[in-house]
């Protein structure tokens, strides 16, 4: 009988330690959605700033062509390869701004400090993006989560692979 | 920027009658808040409930607990856990902003309690700790709730690295920059003069490093003067002095932050010898914007602040002997000693508030993005769904 009530007990605890963790597993995939969709409105927001370049006259006619095929690039390409053409709308970015800065007037000045912030942020939204990814990654890596299928159909995050120093 | 008005829960871990550098922190920040026009609310331990600013809630009274070599007060257990609960519910928060989580105090509470936009920040710098080992599995889940971590500096970055496994985004502690430019230079702090601030009582803030370093200043300095402020029995201190140096000793108590400003304008040099235990040094930073010149030692917290002694000099840590040589090398090259100065009071803007809040503030909004608001946590949502009780959920 003692026994009986042991193993129950104990059933009871693990199965409240499976929901605790499901729970937690949860909340991180969320985490996830949330910190992509705010880098996801920036980089946006990033794109449609470098357009407005490409089309103002701080780009020379070959920059502006380039630019604005990375930004369109950026914008359309699907969440695997996404980060590469963030990557190449960044090098296209610095590119222009290495020299472009100097023969700015005042429009084009706001648009430039317009990015430099927006990359600011960018920087940040990353950061937490990676985190939010490694930490769920971690967790799903784990002998529970795998043997109970905790993390039940949600598809394993993307890791977004920035290259900071282009920015 | 800061154009929605937000409704901001802040929870502090220690208690907050007792000076120090994470509530003082706080209450800029709530009071820089407020000023622009949000509405904040401080969840704190508290030994005087009366003596609270009006946005400050008591949760109780502390618990003092040995921690990182000084003692913390800090409250925590079930009473403390139904009135975090309790503010949560009522304060309908769009953000909890969380202090210090990785130590048993509120914020941890809070952090496990709660469910939403979550912001914590890591003050503490310390070499790895084995307890860590022993509680990380428990932290674990309720660290990864945040949205977005912020450490105070390289060091608390690290620390916070090496223990929990997880990054954070480096944001300086912030002073008020423009009330330290305002300070007057004193003729009675003026001369060849060394000043020091802080609890001097406690070993880590290294004033006996100075003690060892005087004999030879006053070879050298023979004039030179040391001006101790900071609240502390000074008798115990005056004890281990060697009676021939004391007549060169002023201890001043606690000063106010008028005097503060005006205290590290006069002096010539400024010196902060702690000995470790410091994460950021908020009082390196006001000192630069006094426009002091720092002489400081090189424990990872100070080097970073410094530049690596561009913006002020540096000797080994605990080293008494370095120490003097700094100093008077310094009183000898009084361009050196300004051209220091200088370079420092410039590097101090950026962490004026101005600066270092709308960098907190755009972490806030990135926390918020796709939520509805804080609410307490359902652990077992699984269960709830499957009870048909999702009814109480935003």
């Amino acid at each position: 009988m003692k026994t009986t009530l042991a193993i129950l007990g104990f059933v009871l605890i693990f199965l409240w330690y499976l929901s605790f963790s499901a729970t937690r597993l949860d909340r991180l995939h969320h985490r996830v959605e949330t910190s992509w969709a705010n880098l996801d409105g920036l980089l946006q927001r990033r794109a449609a700033i470098a357009l407005e370049i490409a089309r103002s006259d701080i780009a020379d006619p070959a920059s502006s062509l380039l630019l604005t095929a990375a930004a369109y690039q950026a914008r359309e390409a699907r969440l695997e390869y996404r980060s590469q053409a963030e990557s190449g709308l960044s090098g296209a970015l610095g590119l222009l701004l290495a020299d472009g800065q100097s023969n700015a007037r005042a429009a084009e000045k706001a648009l430039l400090t317009e990015l430099s912030a927006l990359t600011d942020k960018i920087r940040i939204a990353i950061a937490l993006h990676v985190d939010a990814v490694t930490s769920t990654h971690n967790v799903r890596s784990k002998v529970i989560f795998r043997v109970f299928r905790l993390a039940g159909t949600a598809p394993l995050p993307v890791t977004y692979e920035f290259e900071t120093d282009v920015l | 920027m800061l154009t929605k008005k937000l409704k901001i829960g802040i929870v502090c871990p220690y208690s907050w009658d007792i000076p120090g550098g994470v509530q003082a922190h706080i209450r800029d920040l709530t009071e820089f808040l407020i000023a622009s026009g949000h509405t904040v609310s401080v969840l704190s331990p508290a030994i005087d409930e009366d003596a609270l600013p009006e946005y400050v809630i008591s949760a109780g009274k502390p618990i003092a607990i040995p921690y990182n070599g000084a003692v913390a007060r800090v409250l925590f257990g079930p009473i403390a856990f139904a009135r975090v609960r309790q503010w949560i519910t009522q304060g309908e928060f769009d953000l909890l902003h969380l202090h210090e989580p990785a130590i048993p105090s509120l914020s941890l509470l809070a952090c496990w309690a709660a469910d939403g936009p979550l912001v914590g920040t890591f003050h503490a710098a310390a070499k790895r700790q084995k307890i860590i080992f022993a509680i990380g599995p428990i932290l674990e889940p309720a660290i990864e709730k945040l949205n977005a971590r912020i450490a105070v500096s390289e060091a608390a970055r690290s620390t916070l690295t090496e223990h929990l496994e997880t990054d954070a985004v480096v944001i300086p502690n912030g002073i008020y920059a423009k009330r330290y430019a305002k300070g007057t230079p004193q003729a009675k702090w003026q001369g060849n003069t060394i000043g020091f601030i802080g609890r001097f009582e406690e070993p880590r803030k290294g004033l006996a490093v100075l003690l060892e370093a005087l004999p030879i200043i006053a070879r050298f300095a023979p004039d030179i003067r040391v001006f101790v402020a900071g609240p502390g029995d000074s008798e115990e201190i005056k004890k281990s002095i060697d009676p021939q140096l004391l007549p060169r000793f002023e201890f001043l108590g606690r000063i106010s932050e008028e005097e503060k400003a005006d205290f590290v304008a006069s002096v010539a040099i400024y010196v902060a010898p702690n000995t470790g235990g410091e994460s950021f040094g908020i009082i390196l930073a006001e000192a630069l914007a006094g426009g002091a010149t720092v002489v400081a030692s090189d424990i990872p917290a100070f080097d970073s602040l410094l530049g690596g002694g561009e913006f002020g000099a540096l000797f080994e840590s605990e080293n008494p002997t370095e120490l003097a040589k700094v100093i008077i090398d310094l009183l000898r090259n009084d361009q050196k000693r300004t051209e220091l100065a200088l370079a420092g009071k410039e590097h101090a803007q950026i962490f004026d508030w101005d600066v270092v809040a709308e960098q907190i503030f755009s972490i806030y909004e990135m926390s918020m993005v796709g939520s509805n608001g804080v609410s307490l946590a359902k652990d077992h949502r699984s269960w709830n769904r499957l009870l048909n009780r999702s009814v109480e959920d935003k």
